[in-house]
């Protein structure tokens, strides 16, 4: 199986031909009732009031084509369920995801923590552990097929699969408030190799800055960041917003709104309600000298 | 007093002491159909600023604070003040002219659902003067929807608006099923009832054992928030997906609510615009019961993403699955009724020809979402807007054009003119086709639904783009609607009792009816009444 997509996209294409199949057959019933009878002057119509053996026959026939589908759906199930292995030997990567008002938070074994950017290694089943910090959201990369909630008080697992190396984009599926628009996910599928490597650098504490950035990371523990964001080798722990540890290797910030680069990063610090309306990041107000110095510090934060 | 015309038609001023005070089943039909087209404006208006604000992406014309607002009122509206009083009131007028009553059982109960559901409407309205419209959706899935997350007053308002107007509609379900069960006129047997009557009558059992979920939910919601509750607040012992499980239960009988009555009307225009009986009289009876008694069993087609599990998702999707069999056979009698008929394609029945085909696409996407992995694909996507709409309107919408079109005459004894009723029907269909069919396809790419925006460079941008136009071609649409209704009301050509050579008791009496309806109490020995009338030598069997 080259995806958790696949058996859905087999299933659907085969459920659009019966589909379309039947609407054309309607559609050329009713143009053609509608040419061929139409009145001309005078006369009446027969009286026909109906006929049993039709009636048994528009009945019978759906019931077969919809009991195929359901056999099918039933089938395709088991394969994209709670226990799909997607044909693959390999254990699966448990990965926590919790939903955010309004962002994805990732949590991976062994303590590397990110923010709406995930890492997955290809042909290894994914199981994603849902959950969610405030109201209902939910989790979907089309490319990975199916989707699922994550709801405050339940955990719910979803399995994912790819074969295929590639950046996936996704959202949240569930209407969740404000910036609903802006809870987008970015999957990037790589090789078992490249998967480890971004791992362990993600696991690791943030490496001590020097010259203009140690400068940007005083203003940070010294600001009104340290009560919502995380950076891991700091004295900031809060975990209200996004751990920021690594927020200078992804590729974008703000749940999406913006690529990721140095001006960027101003003009989001500078603007969060300009860019992100509703969000709760707030502005904070620092000296030009003062965001410049958080700007290089949180983009070297790689 | 000028025997036989409905007080609203009489008289110029709107405001005046008979209409605040009627209690005729024929004036508060007109006042629920007058309600509903206020509200198909106003919520269309909504839809023309959600379309423009997704026109493009990465448009800042409405900020998503307003855009939250906008739509969810776009989809409160539509369902609970422009489907349900457009439908209420179609058959508040019809029902007793096609059974031979003379007015409806509880005249009075009538007219205080009449006014219950205008003030949820203007309850429900208030809101946007008090600090700001509901916001979570017209479906408001807690806990979004609690104190926590729900700051304002919106959400209150929506409460109260529902609760109130559910509690019209509830008593307008009493009522009809009363008057169908008890007021029919000698002869009519329930097996010769019209079949937009029968519809009537499953409609009302379904408002009776649906609207109650609506409003517990809606009560134990009012208790979190202005009682310190925490039925879904799952931080203090609550369930946050019980109110999805409630409102469900109602919400999808709903559907069934707001698109049984347009089936039923169909089943009255066909047959009369093909000059022939409908074809499986007792099926297309048998197949709306069916699909009465399904519509309570399917509703977590809903939740397939919430995780309830494997098993619960299979059998939830058996059961919508099946719901598509009597729907089948509704749509395969309809075709089988205009076969060897003599079609005339006259505005109702273009309206009734056109409700079939975006039906059927509605129908078909439909049995595409019972099937859960698909589900799992496309479930809040655009995908799912575009399937709704096609069922809402190009279902409930275009077949209360039909009765529209249909009915209009016996009302006000003219005729719509045809000139523009054409023009109103393909800009219809035109605007259904570009405004609706796109929207599928964005949600197969992926796009998600509910959002106030999205980013460039996904390849959402010409399919929204359509979807825009086809809003404004509806728009255009609705003009020529309102500028026929204001015309022909005055200069429209003069109907006569039967102008489409129809079947049923409302044509017998006089266009519009005297205030008891019929002069002679009416007597019935089959299925049409007025076919028997005129054919006496070829009568209906009885």
């Amino acid at each position: 199986m080259t995806s958790s997509l696949e058996p859905i996209v087999v299933l659907s294409l085969l459920v659009g031909v019966i589909a379309a199949l039947i609407f054309v057959g309607v559609i050329v019933a009713l143009v053609l009732f509608a040419v061929r009878y139409r009145a001309g002057r005078g006369g009446s119509a027969q009286q026909i009031y109906g006929s049993q053996r039709l009636e048994i026959a528009w009945t019978a026939a759906p019931v077969i084509v919809l009991a195929v589908v359901f056999a099918l759906s039933v089938v395709t199930l088991e394969r994209i369920g709670r226990g799909a292995t997607f044909g693959s030997l390999e254990p699966p990567l448990h990965v926590t995801v919790i939903g955010h008002q309004w962002w994805f938070e990732f949590r991976y074994p062994g303590g590397a923590v990110t923010a709406n950017e995930a890492h997955i290694p290809i042909g290894v089943p994914i199981e994603l552990e849902l959950r969610s910090a405030d109201v209902i959201h939910a989790f979907w990369v089309p490319e990975l097929g199916p989707k699922k909630d994550m709801i405050p008080g339940q955990t719910n697992v979803l399995r994912l699969f790819t074969a295929r190396p590639g950046i996936f984009g996704g959202a949240c599926s569930e209407f969740c408030g404000v910036e609903h628009a802006w809870m987008r996910i970015q999957i990037v599928a790589e090789s078992h190799r490249d998967f480890d490597q971004w791992l362990s650098s993600q696991a690791a504490a943030r490496v001590a800055p020097s010259g203009p950035a140690a400068d940007g990371e005083q203003v940070f523990l010294a600001s009104v960041c340290v009560s919502c964001h995380a950076i891991r080798g700091t004295s900031a722990s809060a975990a209200i917003g996004p751990d920021l540890t690594h927020v200078g290797s992804r590729a974008t910030i703000a749940g999406g709104v913006l690529t990721n680069d140095t001006a960027a990063m101003r003009s989001w610090l500078a603007d969060p309600q300009g860019y992100k309306p509703g969000s709760q990041m707030p502005r904070v107000s620092l000296s030009d000298a003062a965001l410049d110095a958080l700007v290089t510090y949180l983009e070297g934060l790689k | 007093m000028t025997a036989g015309v409905p007080a609203v038609m009489r008289r110029p001023a709107f405001v005046t002491a008979g209409l605040l005070s009627t209690v005729d089943h024929k004036d508060i039909g007109v006042l629920y159909v007058l309600l509903g087209l206020v509200f198909f404006v106003l919520g269309g208006l909504e839809a023309l600023l959600i379309r423009i604000q997704l026109a493009t992406p990465g448009a800042h014309i409405l900020d998503p604070e307003t855009y939250d607002q906008i739509f969810t009122m776009h989809g409160t509206t539509m369902i609970f003040l422009m489907a349900i009083p457009l439908l209420v009131g179609i058959a508040n007028y019809m029902v007793p002219l096609m059974i031979g009553a003379e007015d409806v059982a509880f005249p009075r109960l009538n007219a205080l659902s009449f006014w219950l559901t205008l003030f949820g409407g203007l309850l429900l309205y208030w809101s946007f003067l008090a600090g700001g419209a509901p916001d979570a959706g017209w479906f408001a899935y807690a806990p979004l929807t609690e104190p926590a997350h729900a700051i304002g007053s919106g959400i209150d308002y929506y409460i109260f608006g529902l609760a109130v107007s559910g509690a019209g509609t509830i008593i307008a379900a009493i009522n009809f099923a009363v008057t169908i069960l008890l007021m029919r006129c000698p002869g009519m047997s329930v097996g010769r009832m019209p079949q937009f009557v029968w519809m009537v009558l499953i409609t009302s059992v379904l408002i009776l054992g649906a609207y109650p979920m609506l409003t517990s939910d809606l009560v134990m919601l009012l208790v979190d928030r202005q009682l310190g509750g925490r039925f879904f607040d799952p931080s203090g012992g609550g369930n946050a997906t019980l109110w999805q499980h409630l409102f469900w239960l109602f919400g999808h009988p709903e559907v069934y609510i707001v698109i049984l009555p347009a089936f039923g009307m169909i089943s009255e225009i066909v047959p009369v615009f093909s000059g022939k009986p409908l074809f499986g009289y007792a099926y297309m009876a048998a197949s709306g019961v069916a699909i009465g008694f399904l519509s309570f069993g399917v509703y977590a087609h809903h939740m397939f993403a919430v995780g309830l599990g494997d098993a619960q998702n299979a059998f939830f999707s058996l059961t919508s699955m099946l719901i598509a069999v009597p729907t089948g056979v509704k749509v395969f009698n309809w075709l089988a009724t205009m076969w060897r008929g003599h079609v005339r394609l006259e505005v109702p029945m273009l309206f009734a020809l056109g409700f079939i085909a975006t039906f059927v696409i509605g129908g078909l996407t439909g049995v595409s979402l019972a099937v859960v992995p698909i589900d799992l694909y496309v479930e809040d996507t655009q995908y799912l807007v575009g399937h709704f709409h096609y069922v809402l309107f190009g279902g409930t919408v275009m077949a209360s054009f039909a009765g529209l079109y249909y009915w209009f005459p016996k009302v006000t004894g003219r005729l719509l003119d045809r000139q523009l009723g054409l023009a109103h029907f393909w800009l219809t269909l035109a605007g259904v086709t570009l405004a609706f069919l796109p929207l599928h396809w964005l949600g197969i790419q992926g796009m998600p639904r509910r959002v106030w925006t999205y980013p460039a460079g996904l390849g959402w941008e010409w399919s929204n783009l359509v979807s825009t136009i086809g809003a404004f071609v509806l728009a255009a649409g609705t003009i020529a609607l309102l500028a026929n209704l204001i015309r022909s009301l005055r200069t429209g050509e003069s109907a006569g009792d039967d102008p489409w050579d129809g079947f049923t008791l409302e044509w017998t009496t006089s266009s519009p009816p005297p205030a008891h309806n019929f002069d002679r109490p009416p007597v019935v020995r089959g299925r049409r009444p007025l076919w028997d009338r005129k054919h006496p030598d070829r009568m209906d069997p009885a």
